[in-house]
């Protein structure tokens, strides 16, 4: 790892994580707020039958417990924007972004190997997406507080929900930056990755909302971070691995890609 | 492959190709330390391939080169943070200033940049200039700024591909003594271009490359001495004899004036046409340009790579 390059990574990210960071925070108060005001009325609501329950418990996530509520707001649309914009945005534009600048060749003309840039970028983007999870459980915490609703949730757990979301997250940043150092465009390497974290949301949605679809969830790395499960005590460490995996398999690829890629002239 | 203790930069058949395209191919030549090596060619000529492949961006399809006598794909890290490169059209981080990017790429080097002050004074990049961002610098400003940040560590070897480019007259002029001075100390350097007459003047030897074959090797004094050069006669009264002259040839007479090309030494050309009728001479200096247009008019056929190469050997 490179301390210099470490840094440096950081000051680039360093307004909109502060931007991002406080917005996160905020969002995640508002979700034990939301819970406190509305859920008894929602839960009267579905059991009218005016609207089907589904619609309440959206991916993983349920508007009638207090967990179910986290869960949803960690599962947000919001929310995944929020992640997104790092996780996705900064880890696609690291490497191909400098390439398509011609950034990358000053850089690379430093005596740094390859290797140790992917490593310091991911290091540094990981440490981004950390503090921008942690903003929002800490939100969640401070919201359950103002609401007196300590007691329904095993706090002491958030340090598991927050190891199961880092590892979702830090899955998307290594196929980001997987993305990144195959293609000399921000573009591919983008929509590429977009498509990545669109295509798993949309099975773990689609599983939730459609009963016969249920099956797709499975299919979904979403589906492998329970927060809600975690929170109430149900920790299932086979989520850990396959997020495990997904995180291993596309940072092996770019250590083995990314030293042997003919870096060109910039066109 | 052996690298000889004085050899900076040596390849042996060097050869990179993308699928058919030969970007380089069978390249061999060696710069010794010290040297002013200039690496000439049009553009699309492969200059910029072959720097790559010295810094370890690009993999050789075959062949071997190796730079401060390492291997220049395993080793490539190391001789980076003996070299400093400046790349053709360089870009760089438009959010920083100009001290910034100095002051990054000089930690990332993790060497003091002792020659900063020395080479931001000659090329005129003042502490207020420093200051701006990188955005909104000059074509030229962004330029001295690569000039700066691959010399600031006073490297052992200088790659710069296309140095000038951008610069105006003036600062090149100053780039120019710059590494005269470089070259005085000992530093070596490798300078591609396809502005001849600054390879001209500062290169003590100078490469051909087409279409990605080396052409040619020569010292640049050497290349100029077997130059034809131009010479316009002007004379009064009866016109000499022109046909026993040696050398002359391509000889054009308007009435009282004479145009042609002289090959070979030019005091026997002088003694030749010495005469009380003779009222003008000029002989223009040979250009390297003529010897490089020579190179790429033709079916020129690369030079054998190996000893004859590395031997300057010309072609």
């Amino acid at each position: 790892m490179n301390g210099r390059l470490l840094v440096q990574t950081w000051r680039w990210q360093r307004v909109r994580l502060l931007v991002i960071g406080v917005a996160a925070l905020g969002w995640g108060t508002l979700f034990p707020i939301f819970y406190s005001a509305f859920s008894d009325a929602l839960r009267s609501l579905a059991n009218s039958g005016t609207i089907p329950e589904q619609l309440f418990n959206f991916g993983s996530g349920s508007l009638f417990t207090l967990p179910g509520a986290l869960t949803l707001g960690l599962e947000h649309p919001l929310t995944l924007a929020m992640l997104g914009i790092f996780a996705v945005g900064a880890t696609t534009g690291a490497i191909a972004g400098e390439r398509q600048r011609g950034t990358l060749e000053v850089l690379l003309a430093r005596p740094i190997s390859r290797r140790t840039i992917y490593v310091t970028v991911a290091i540094a983007l990981l440490v981004v997406i950390a503090v921008v999870l942690a903003a929002i459980l800490a939100g969640m915490a401070i919201g359950a507080a103002t609401q007196g609703l300590l007691d329904q949730i095993d706090f002491g757990q958030l340090p598991l929900v927050f190891a199961n979301g880092l590892l979702l997250w830090a899955a998307f940043a290594a196929f980001g930056l997987a993305a990144s150092v195959t293609f000399d465009r921000v573009g591919p390497a983008l929509g590429l990755t977009m498509a990545y974290v669109l295509v798993n949301y949309f099975l773990e949605i689609l599983g939730s909302l459609l009963t016969d679809l249920a099956w797709s969830q499975k299919y979904s790395l979403f589906h492998h971070f329970q927060p809600g499960q975690i929170l109430t005590g149900k920790t299932d460490w086979f989520d850990f691995v396959i997020l495990g995996i997904a995180v291993v398999v596309p940072v092996v690829y770019a250590l083995v890609v990314f030293p042997r890629r003919d870096l060109a002239a910039p066109s | 492959m052996e690298a000889a203790v004085e050899s900076v930069i040596a390849t042996q058949g060097l050869t990179k190709h993308y699928g058919k395209v030969e970007a380089l191919t069978d390249l061999t030549l060696d710069v010794q330390r010290g040297e002013v090596f200039g690496f000439l060619g049009p553009n699309g000529a492969g200059k910029s391939t072959m720097i790559r492949t010295l810094l370890g961006f690009l993999h050789p399809t075959g062949g071997a080169a190796s730079v401060l006598g390492l291997d220049a794909v395993k080793d490539s890290v190391e001789i980076r943070r003996r070299t400093g490169y400046l790349p053709g059209g360089i870009a760089l981080y438009d959010s920083l200033s100009g001290g910034d990017v100095l002051d990054y790429l000089a930690d990332l080097q993790g060497q003091e940049p002792h020659r900063r002050g020395e080479l931001c004074d000659r090329l005129q990049m003042t502490g207020s200039v420093l200051k701006r961002k990188v955005r909104d610098y000059s074509r030229g400003m962004r330029q001295k700024i690569g000039v700066i940040q691959a010399l600031q560590h006073d490297p052992e070897l200088a790659v710069l591909d296309e140095p000038t480019e951008g610069l105006d007259p003036l600062m090149q002029h100053a780039f120019y003594g710059i590494l005269e001075d470089l070259g005085r100390e000992g530093r070596t350097i490798f300078f591609s271009s396809h502005v001849l007459s600054e390879v001209e003047r500062v290169c003590d030897r100078v490469a051909i490359i087409r279409a990605g074959r080396l052409m040619a090797l020569h010292d640049v004094g050497q290349l100029l001495a077997r130059r034809r050069r131009r010479v316009t006669l002007r004379w009064t009264g009866a016109a000499p004899d022109l046909t026993s002259i040696p050398g002359l040839e391509d000889v054009v007479v308007t009435g009282d004036r004479m145009i042609g090309t002289l090959s070979g030494h030019v005091a026997a050309f002088v003694r030749a046409i010495a005469s009380p009728n003779l009222e003008d001479l000029l002989i223009e200096p040979a250009r390297l340009e003529e010897a490089f247009l020579e190179y790429y008019a033709g079916d020129g056929e690369p030079i054998e790579s190996g000893e004859s190469a590395v031997a300057g050997t010309p072609a």
